[in-house]
């Protein structure tokens, strides 16, 4: 690489780095009570806890709604995208996303089982978190020794998934409307159960993932060779391979606990990505992470502000994404790169 | 001598793989030939350690492979398969980088130095200035050439080449296995390719050895081994050796 090109490459990581931030803090004006971009500066500068602005409806707003809500968005956005481009290298195919290995619907059915049967005792986000893990362990089981093989791994994923949305069908046969009700708005995807207290608990988790994660950017180029050539390269393929699934399974596992299912950023981000600055992990995986973070609290910006309620995350990623990523798809004339 | 194989037993489904003495010496190309399903590209398997052979059945510099961890081994026996298998389509530069694996911890990236040697070793193969393309728009001879470029980066004294000439054109094929015979003569190399084609096994290489079955059934200078009975023997056809122009040719 010449000195300009790798100099204008590093340039484009720090400024994508810079991007979820700026976003971060320019989105903590935006909401259904307006606090002009002043009064937030004055807020943020003095701290949740010093001087008048603490007791501030404005302070009260931006310290335990906003600012943990669009945190979420940054992490959670992050930890998907990152964990889609490490699966996607892993398994050699540019399809798989969390979905693919049953932690959507595991994740799904254990926020279910917690919000219909086991009610406050037990927290949703546990649950999820629990069964999103189990769901990976099985489609592993499933796959056994053709782990290796992307066919037995994306058909085992599609077999645990179908039976965990068959068993979330069943919970939601049985629970009634006000846990149903809850339960459909956890399918759906939202950022509004944010609290620190979660986060406390998730946020390290998600954060920790997503560094190993960017730590392995360039182990994964030679994993996604295939096992014979990496084993021949002299990697570690079994150890290797398993550390990046089980850190993307906990990873994403963690954030879905807490955001609900939020679909198509695992795939469609690293897709993004790849079109823009070509198939090097060591660019695509840190970008990945700037870009899904920035992605989710545009997203939930939009979900805030663009009608008089809110639309589920989730739903709004599908609906938009998926036509952006179509037309991508087409202008660029390339599945992927 | 560089690669030693003793007693070499490797089964899979109904195929047996059996070489009970077998040595390759550094700075000589040794072709292993024979039909379809012989064991040839087995045998590269597992010197290459892609397969899981044996222990006490392959030894590198007097060291048993089987013993070694994979990153020691990368460094002694380098792998060149018949086409790279991946999906996503890495610049020349970041695919030959992968041959720095062995040199490089599982959470770092490739270094300066590290480079800088695969730019030197695409410069040896003759693909200078051509790090940045897409590895997919090459042209299959290409493809193989940079396939070596980035097992000259991982810098073993023995390469393993699995068939490096199937598919190429008869000015790919020659340059493929020049680049062999200067990768022995030149650096001194242990080069063992799989080839189907007689012409250029005899051509470039300083020894033969004839698979059949998953078993050796000859091995020595082509000039000394080489035989209508043995062919007969090894291809179940009738071949006639043909001297010409200082060559050696083969009519089926």
């Amino acid at each position: 690489m010449s000195g300009s090109a790798s100099k204008r490459s590093g340039w484009l990581v720090w400024a994508a780095f810079a991007l979820p931030v700026v976003l971060l803090l320019l989105s903590l004006n935006l909401g259904s009570y307006d606090i002009p971009f002043k009064e937030v500066w004055a807020t943020i500068a003095h701290g949740p806890a010093s001087g008048p602005a603490a007791a501030s409806p404005a302070a009260d707003i931006i310290f335990r709604i906003r600012l943990p809500r669009l945190l979420l968005a940054l992490f959670a956005g992050a930890a998907l995208s990152v964990s889609g481009a490490s699966l996607q290298a892993l398994f050699k195919n540019p399809l798989v996303f969390e979905f693919s290995l049953g932690i959507s619907y595991g994740a799904a059915f254990g926020a279910a089982l917690s919000l219909v049967f086991l009610g406050h005792g037990f927290p949703p986000q546990l649950a999820a978190f629990a069964f999103a893990v189990l769901a990976v362990l099985l489609v592993l089981v499933i796959a056994g020794r053709s782990v290796s093989q992307i066919v037995p791994v994306l058909l085992s994923g599609v077999i645990v998934s179908a039976l965990f949305q068959a068993l979330l069908s069943l919970v939601e046969f049985f629970a009634n409307p006000y846990a149903l009700q809850a339960l459909i708005f956890w399918l759906m995807g939202s950022l509004s159960q944010a609290v620190w207290k979660d986060l406390a608990l998730t946020l390290p988790v998600i954060g920790l993932g997503i560094v190993i994660l960017i730590l392995l950017r360039w182990r994964l180029n030679v994993l996604s060779l295939g096992d014979d050539e990496a084993r021949a390269l002299g990697v570690n393929v079994k150890w290797e391979k398993g550390l990046v699934i089980a850190v993307a399974t906990l990873t994403t596992a963690a954030a879905t606990s807490v955001t609900g299912v939020i679909n198509w950023v695992g795939l469609i981000v690293p897709h993004l990505v790849r079109m823009m600055v070509g198939a090097d992990n060591r660019k695509v995986i840190p970008l990945s992470a700037a870009l899904g973070a920035s992605l989710l609290i545009v997203a939930d910006d939009i979900a805030r502000n663009a009608a008089s309620f809110e639309i589920p995350i989730g739903i709004l990623t599908s609906v938009v994404g998926i036509p952006l990523f179509i037309v991508l798809l087409k202008r660029s004339g390339k599945i992927w790169l | 001598m560089r690669l030693r194989v003793e007693n070499l037993a490797f089964s899979y489904e109904d195929f047996r793989l059996e070489i009970s003495s077998l040595a390759f010496a550094d700075g000589r190309v040794t072709s292993i030939v024979g039909p379809n399903g012989a064991g040839k590209s087995t045998f590269l398997k597992c010197a290459a350690s892609v397969l899981p052979a044996p222990r006490r059945s392959l030894f590198a510099d007097g060291k048993d492979l089987a013993d070694l961890r994979g990153r020691e081994r990368a460094k002694l026996v380098g792998y060149v398969p018949q086409e790279p298998s991946f999906t996503f389509n890495y610049t020349v530069l970041d695919f030959v980088l992968t041959g720095r694996a062995a040199f490089i911890g599982a959470f770092s990236s490739p270094s300066v130095h590290d480079v800088s040697l695969a730019e030197n070793a695409l410069h040896y193969v003759g693909l200078m200035g051509r790090g940045r393309r897409p590895f997919l728009e090459l042209s299959s001879g290409e493809r193989r050439l940079v396939l070596i470029a980035r097992a000259l980066a991982q810098g073993p004294d023995i390469l393993l080449l699995d068939e490096p000439t199937s598919f190429l054109d008869p000015r790919h094929e020659v340059e493929t296995m020049t680049l062999c015979r200067r990768l022995a003569e030149e650096k001194g190399k242990t080069v063992i390719v799989t080839l189907h084609n007689l012409e250029m096994a005899v051509r470039y290489s300083d020894v033969m050895v004839f698979m059949k079955k998953g078993r050796v059934v000859a091995s020595g200078r082509p000039s000394e081994v080489l035989s209508e009975p043995l062919l007969r023997d090894v291809y179940e056809i009738d071949m006639k050796i043909v001297e010409c122009a200082g060559r050696t040719f083969f009519v089926k």
